[in-house]
């Protein structure tokens, strides 16, 4: 490559971030302004102090929380079972994955409410639904980040030298497996923690106290305060990134490498 | 009472056999190599063993208790893979520790066995390293210790050296082998190299498609294959097509060449058979040195260096035959061209039926 061709990739990268950061500065500007002719966090502290965010943010998080702990619980046995025993079927499990992505969450969402709100099966109004629909979308990133995973490891050969030491399925998933793919069940959880606090649509239907509505409902009766909610989210969710790679950093110098 | 029987063992895989009827006693202690071509069946049989496949028929006794159906982590069996299988996420003390750690076995009688196995493998300076920081000689010596600590009744080993450089090679299956030998268990040892199992085996099982070949020391084996793909497959073999002319007197006839064999060979052969004949390369010699019951006169075709052996193609009639000769510095080699004459004995003269396989 040219000269040239290193400063019009330059350009291009500049214009991305331009185009990704500029609304976010503005949001957060515009988002310092709650106080006439003034800089001042007074948007935040409102928020902050709002019995509504008091209770709907911590919500979000429970439900995040929840949500990876189903999602690594269901979907690390099951991308280990898969390799191991039916590696025929993973082109269609992993087509099964992507359903979220097709599937419009409005759509989703009321074929919940439909099924799950007459006998025998009502537990439309339990926060469990609420979790479990969260799991199915955070599927495509969690079970495609842990089948990654399982690709860098031996998962047969290791099963078996487990197996003729004497381990049963319990150690093998816990001891060996989960170890093993441990970083990409971080990353898989932080894509998963970032589609939870940000999910509309589910959390409104299904009734429950969640965050984004919250910031809906800030949006239709306040003018700085959405964009300070907005901001708080997007710091968290930074935070959130940047211990993921400070731990996925030494994780990948301390043992993991070299899986052969 | 042997310690592990194999009984009328047969697998199949979708309506194939891979393995059919399969019968082997293996005593206490024993070093027992399964030996043959790719896809014959080895690494299949030796899963049976450890329990990762069931067999379609058959019975397998270790230690007197039947374990056909038994799951591989019940059966206490050491498990060596070729590609070394240790844990990428515990250290070199962690791997060898992980079988008795599932046995609840106490922090200190675990640290003991620990670095009773590392002095065994002479890695103790390596106890706390990951896998990835080991070469793969180191490797797999630790895959060695982890099976070892357990104790195991059957020590199995697929391929266990295939991945490894030409002299770690060597060095590490003599050390296996004392290891064995040292602690006293019976090991089954899978290979397709011809030389790795002649010289680390008590006996050696040559398989092909599925079958059981020949059971014996390596040096029944090598001397006295019983069957024309042994002959051909353990050590290197000059083969040719030959007649019986007279079965009483073992006179052969290969493109009206004479050829004399043993009795021993002759058994169940009759005048007019078509058969095959085999040499080993090392049985041939100049007929200068010392006439046989065979001399032959050749045309001296190519010469190869091979180490301690030079290996001197000869025409004799229209077949082409491998003499081994030592090699030393005082060798006179006949030139390319030359007419010359080789010799050996009867006994030297295999017959086998049929067409060459391997
Ligand atoms: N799970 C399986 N399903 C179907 N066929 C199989 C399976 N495992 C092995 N086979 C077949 O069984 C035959 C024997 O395989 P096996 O792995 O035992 O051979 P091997 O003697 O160990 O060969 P190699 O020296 O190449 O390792 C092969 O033809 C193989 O294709
Ligand atoms: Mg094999």
């Amino acid at each position: 490559m040219k000269r040239g061709g290193v400063i019009w990739s330059w350009f291009w990268m500049i214009l991305g971030i331009l185009y990704f950061f500029l609304p976010l500065l503005a949001t957060f500007i515009f988002s310092l302004k709650a106080v006439k002719d003034v800089y001042s966090f007074k948007a935040y502290v409102n928020v902050f102090n709002d019995p509504a965010f008091q209770l709907r943010f911590p919500a979000s998080i429970l439900w995040s929380v929840l949500t990876i702990i189903a999602a690594i619980l269901i979907f690390v046995p099951t991308a280990y079972w898969v390799r191991l025993k039916v590696p025929k079927a993973r082109p269609v499990v992993e087509l099964i994955t992507l359903l979220p992505f097709v599937v419009p969450a409005i759509v989703y969402v009321f074929g919940l409410v439909r099924t799950y709100s007459q006998p025998p099966l009502l537990i439309v109004n339990s926060p469990a639904l609420l979790v479990a629909g969260y799991t199915i979308l955070s599927m495509p990133y969690m079970y495609r980040a842990i089948d990654t995973g399982l690709r860098a490891i031996d998962v047969q050969t290791l099963t078996e030298a487990a197996q003729s030491l004497g381990a049963g399925w319990g150690t093998i998933l816990f001891r060996v497996i989960f170890p093993n793919v441990r970083v990409s069940i971080l990353s898989g959880a932080f894509l998963s923690f970032a589609i939870v606090m940000g999910e509309y649509t589910l959390a409104q239907y299904l009734a429950k106290p969640a965050f984004a509505p919250y910031i809906a409902l800030l949006i239709q009766n306040k003018a700085y305060e959405p964009a300070a909610a907005t901001i708080i989210s997007f710091t968290l969710i930074w935070a959130c990134m940047g211990i993921i790679q400070v731990i996925g950093g030494q994780e990948q110098s301390g043992q993991i490498a070299g899986g052969h | 009472m042997k310690h592990l029987i194999l009984k009328n063992i047969s697998k199949e895989y979708g309506g194939t056999t891979v393995v059919r009827d399969f019968n082997l006693e293996i005593e206490q202690g024993e070093f027992v190599s399964f030996l043959g071509p790719s896809g014959c069946g080895k690494t299949t049989t030796l899963r049976m063993v450890a329990g990762f496949e069931m067999p379609t028929t058959g019975t397998i006794t270790m230690n007197g208790a039947e374990i056909t159906n038994n799951p591989p982590n019940q059966r206490n069996v050491g498990m060596i893979f070729q590609a070394y299988a240790l844990f990428p996420n515990m250290t070199v003390a962690q791997n060898i520790g992980f079988g008795l750690k599932i046995r609840k076995e106490t922090e200190s009688a675990i640290k003991e066995r620990v670095d009773e196995m590392l002095a065994l493998i002479s890695l103790q300076k390596h106890a706390n390293k990951y896998p990835y920081q080991l070469s793969g000689g180191q490797q797999q010596r630790v895959a060695l210790a982890r099976a070892l600590a357990n104790r195991p009744q059957v020590l199995l080993l697929d391929e266990p050296l295939s991945a490894l450089d030409a002299k770690i090679r060597v060095s590490l299956r003599s050390e296996i082998r004392a290891i064995q030998k040292k602690m006293g268990i019976t090991a089954i040892f899978v290979t397709h190299d011809q030389e790795e199992a002649l010289s680390i085996s008590d006996r050696i099982v040559v398989m092909y498609e599925g079958r059981i070949e020949q059971v014996g020391t390596p040096f029944q084996v090598y001397n006295f294959p019983e069957t024309n793909f042994v002959a051909n497959f353990v050590g290197t073999l000059n083969s040719a097509e030959a007649e019986v002319v007279d079965s009483a007197q073992g006179l052969l006839n290969m493109d009206g060449i004479q050829f004399k064999t043993s009795q021993e060979e002759m058994k169940g052969r009759s005048t007019g058979d078509k058969i095959r004949m085999s040499i080993r390369p090392e049985r041939l010699s100049f007929a200068a040195e010392l006439k046989k019951d065979n001399v032959l006169d050749c045309v001296i075709e190519n010469i190869t260096f091979l180490g301690s052996v030079v290996r001197i193609q000869v025409k004799i009639g229209n077949a082409r035959f491998n003499m081994d000769t030592f090699n030393n510095p005082f060798l006179e080699l006949p030139k390319i061209g030359d007419k010359s004459q080789v010799t050996c004995s009867q006994e030297a003269v295999l017959v086998y039926s049929g067409e060459a396989t391997a």
